[in-house]
């Protein structure tokens, strides 16, 4: 009851306005330093709730002030958000950094990283703090884990035409990495369709079971699987444990679990899931400023594969722990404000959990206010939603391209403020006037009704005036001609697009 | 003196620049330079410039402006504001190095990774056949122990042969450097084997010379050598940086050492050649084909205010005389000056004559102070940081065969515009007061 409350006077009790900025821009000079909760002795992260006084939701919106006003930001999963009380912690480690680097690079860096791995072992109930490792973004922690199968490739351990599975829907950048790496060293790519909408975990599981149980059928050795825990486009929640049973019952030899969005979204248990690595980014949803993640790799694993970072530095053979916390003289302060971002989460009921919970109530509330009056439809069951929902877009609206998604997503942006992915999804076949555009709105917790009753009353808008997207012309984001030619085939959609 | 912006310049030397010095005689105060400086812990006497650079706070400032404006509005800021900014940073690095085209320069987070990117395309090449097992890839004595690390990751595992250049210490001239680099090309092309890469570091880091690289690379190519990669971590900001003078395919220099830009961002410039094979950046992301330059303008979310502040940069260096080509000039002068103070201080020497300085100079430490290991090094510069708030990096000199009470423990000191010259009494003192006090490093527990 009292969370619906809270909901009430969120999304109905207009906002107060609130300074631009809530923070100041420490300057060096003045040596004035925003104030903040960090306890700069603090080695245990404590996950207990403060008693009583939670954050209040002035404090929230003073926290979120720096984001563009006017804007229906409801794309947080794009590249998450950062609050400024953690964005002034980030500032302190910067100028400490900055203030006697050779000290700062010899004795604080290392016991931040320690402090932050810490932190994310206890978030995702890692055995061992030695299985986390922190990188830039899930980019990285995938080149790590795809460049140790293209030496497995090279030296023989694998055999040309060994295969990777991973979904249809795996993202862009991940599949540019396989071929990058495991591709190109002589890999063979297996990718598993399913249908959009999804119904239910079992299709998904069985179209994986089929796939894989076909190619080990002809023969072929699975030697790695990639599988999302919360999928970019189209959104919805993989389900991830049973999906690495089955990996491993068939005999794949090891599953990368790619969690761009999971942690701070979902539940993330390295005990439940199982996976040899699981990657995650915690600038989307678990509030640190951009870019920090982390790349589990299970202990049995690590005692007989050779991982590395790519860009090797001094501790390049003593571990990937180490690897990473050193790829050369770089800004890590990203990596060093988890506690800070824990004293933040901290302060709100239920802390990480409760926001996740609300975060996910609101958004399937908000994803059936719009599917109702549009009268579409979610693009999967309430169950299998995050912080995401995928809302069905009215079929009048002729998103029949992925360009058409773009050119939508653009004139949503431009014209009625409102930041929303949108996904084109292939009809099947015979399928009448199916509805083949989606919105993915999110939901964190600075967002507020009214930036969904403005996307809500665009797209109404759009309708009663007759809009389809072949009236579009090509996209207005059309880059200047020294980003003509490689910009193509992102506007044409060859690629899979920026979905983040 | 150190410090003094006022200090003369003896004529101007050639610019490539485009962006000229103000002419206006309006330039930068003493003052103004402590107040960029002043978040400096003021009880150190910095004289290590050259491992982790400085960065004034005005560029602290527009880093700031383009973090704040990534964060109110990243999708925005993605589609319209970043590649933009990236773009007007590498054309500027473009004039800085005097490159041909701006496609030649990429930007990324330091030379470890520019050194990544051109050492995993060699990886390829013996992996694809291109190479033989065994193809040599010649490298300095004197190389950074990160860029042998990654040899070793790249090079070695991939079958290819490396070749280390031996270079004596203390040096006298550069013949000694380009003698030792041609008997090692010698090595490489023996029993057939094609040298592949030579990898040739423009100011190495420790010991620290400047290396006669245009020298080096015309030697590399009379000698059929494939690729050549200058490693010049130091370089802008520290010595003269010229593309087509220098000739090498690949050229990397970290811009946070003496460039001012914070940390981290460094360029790799690839000479566009069509033996030149494609190069990927390690971290793929969504711009994987098109071009090093694009794919490492995007490498996954990231802050990439370090690479969008050049432009500001460029403004803080205008205002002093002679822009850059000025500074370096004045480190260069004040640094020398310096190191022989300390010289004769200590009763010691230079580890290499001015001519092959920049703006770094090594200076033999008393050999009383009993440096006899690289252990000894770390212990003693921890000491000298703690107890006497110095930080300067030392290095070992193993004692060759025969000698006998050899210095065997030299200093590297930098000098750069927030120095002073108490900073260098400070660390001439504190020598002065080890020796006096019998100091040795085996008192030190490790």
């Amino acid at each position: 009851m009292a969370e619906k409350i809270i909901m009430f006077f969120r999304y109905y009790v207009p906002r107060f306005l609130c300074p631009n900025l809530s923070f100041r821009i420490s300057r060096p000079s003045n040596r004035h330093y925003h104030k903040l909760n960090h306890n700069d002795t603090q080695t245990q992260v404590s996950v207990k709730q403060k008693p009583s006084s939670f954050i209040t939701d002035t404090e929230i919106q003073s926290e979120f002030s720096h984001h563009a006003p006017g804007i229906a930001r409801i794309n947080n999963g794009s590249f998450g958000c950062c609050p400024a009380s953690v964005i002034s912690s980030l500032h302190q480690w910067q100028l400490k950094l900055l203030r006697q680097p050779d000290d700062f690079y010899l004795n604080e860096l290392p016991n931040g990283i320690l402090e932050s791995r810490t932190v994310i072992k206890d978030l995702i109930n890692a055995d061992d703090v030695e299985e986390v490792s922190i990188v830039d973004n899930v980019s990285t922690a995938v080149a790590i884990v795809l460049k140790q199968t293209a030496w497995s490739f090279v030296e023989g351990k694998f055999d040309k035409g060994d295969a990777v599975i991973m979904f249809r829907c795996t993202y862009g950048a991940v599949k540019n990495s396989i071929k990058a790496y495991f591709l190109r060293a002589g890999g063979y790519a297996i990718e598993v369709p399913f249908n959009f909408p999804v119904t239910s975990n079992e299709e998904i599981v069985n179209e994986f079971k089929t796939a894989l149980r076909r190619e080990k059928g002809i023969g072929r050795r699975v030697r790695l699987a990639v599988i999302d825990h919360v999928t970019c486009m189209p959104s919805f929640v993989m389900p991830v444990k049973e999906l690495v049973k089955i990996c491993k019952e068939e005999g794949v030899e090891q599953v990368l679990v790619d969690a761009a969005h999971a942690v701070g979204c979902v539940d993330v248990d390295m005990n439940e899931i199982r996976a040899d690595f699981y990657t995650g980014n915690l600038y989307k949803w678990f509030f640190c400023p951009p870019a920090v993640a982390f790349l589990y790799c299970r202990k049995s694993v690590m005692t007989h594969l050779d991982l590395h970072h790519p860009v090797v530095s001094h501790d390049y053979g003593n571990g990937l722990v180490k690897e990473t916390g050193w790829v050369g003289t770089r800004d890590y302060s990203p990596y060093l404000v988890l506690p800070s971002v824990m004293e933040f989460v901290n302060r709100f009921e239920g802390g990480a959990e409760g926001i996740r919970n609300r975060n996910h109530d609101a958004v399937v509330e908000m994803g059936k206010m719009l599917a109702e009056a549009w009268g579409t439809n979610l693009g999967c069951p309430p169950e299998m939603c995050s912080s995401m929902v995928m809302v069905g877009l009215p079929a009048c609206l002729g998103v029949l391209s992925d360009e058409d998604a773009m050119k939508l997503w653009e004139l949503l942006c431009k014209k009625f403020s409102v930041e929303v992915k949108i996904h084109y999804q292939n009809p099947k076949d015979g399928e009448l006037a199916p509805i083949t555009g989606y919105v993915r709105i999110c939901h964190q917790i600075y967002n507020k009704f009214e930036d969904y009753c403005r996307l809500r009353d665009a797209i109404n808008q759009l309708v009663r005036d007759g809009f389809n997207c072949g009236n579009l012309e090509v996209c207005m984001f059309l880059p200047s001609s020294t980003f003509l030619v490689c910009r193509l085939p992102f506007i044409f959609g060859f690629f899979p697009r920026t979905r983040f | 003196m150190a410090s003094s912006p006022d200090h003369h310049l003896n004529g101007d030397p050639k610019t490539h620049i485009s962006k000229k010095p103000k002419l206006s005689p309006t330039f930068i105060t003493a003052a103004e330079i402590a107040a960029e400086f002043s978040h400096h812990d003021p009880n150190v006497a910095r004289i290590n410039n050259g491992s982790f650079g400085s960065c004034p706070a005005s560029v602290i400032e527009a880093q700031q402006r383009w973090q704040l404006k990534y964060l109110a509005q990243p999708d925005h800021f993605y589609f319209n504001e970043l590649k933009k900014g990236i773009h007007q940073s590498r054309t500027i690095i473009k004039e800085l190095i005097n490159a041909d085209h701006v496609d030649e320069v990429s930007i990324v987070d330091n030379a470890t990774t520019a050194a990544a990117i051109v050492l995993q395309q060699t990886a390829w090449g013996f992996s694809e056949r291109k190479f033989d097992k065994g193809d040599a890839v010649v490298m300095l004595h004197y190389a950074y122990g990160a860029v042998k690390k990654s040899i070793e990751a790249y090079v070695t595992r991939a079958g290819g042969y490396v070749i280390e250049v031996p270079l004596p210490f203390p040096l006298k001239s550069n013949d000694e450097i380009i003698a030792e680099f041609k008997k090692a090309l010698e090595r490489g092309k023996a029993n057939g084997r094609r040298v592949r890469l030579a990898v040739i570091d423009h100011i190495t880091s420790m010991p620290c010379v400047v290396i006669p690289v245009e020298e080096l690379v015309k030697i590399c190519r009379e000698e059929g050598v494939d690729q050549i990669f200058v490693d010049a971590a130091h370089s802008i900001g520290c010595t003269d940086v010229d593309m087509k003078r220098i000739g090498a395919d690949y050229y990397t220099s970290n811009l946070h050492k003496w460039f001012f830009c914070p940390p981290s961002i460094a360029f790799l410039y690839c000479r566009k050649s069509p033996k030149c094979p494609e190069l990927h950046h390690p971290v793929v992301s969504h711009e994987y084909g098109n071009g090093l330059a694009i794919e490492s303008a995007w490498i996954g979310t990231r802050d990439y205010s370090p690479q969008l502040v050049v432009p500001s940069v460029l403004e803080f260096i205008n205002r002093f005389e002679g822009g850059i080509e000025g500074i370096k000039k004045r480190n260069h002068e004040t640094v020398v000056e310096m190191g022989q103070m300390l010289a004769k201080a200590w009763g010691t020497h230079l580890g290499c004559p001015p001519e092959m300085c920049a703006s770094m100079i090594m200076i033999g430490l008393p050999a009383c102070l009993g440096i006899l290991s690289e252990k000894d090094t770390h212990k003693l510069r921890t000491h000298l940081r703690e107890k006497f708030g110095v930080e300067v990096p030392i290095y070992f000199r193993p004692p060759k065969n025969g000698e006998v009470e050899s210095i065997n423990g030299y200093c590297r000191i930098s000098h750069q515009v927030y120095n002073k010259v108490d900073d260098y009494y400070k660390f001439r003192d504190a020598i002065n007061q080890l020796v006096s006090e019998g100091f040795t490093c085996a008192q030190l527990s490790s």
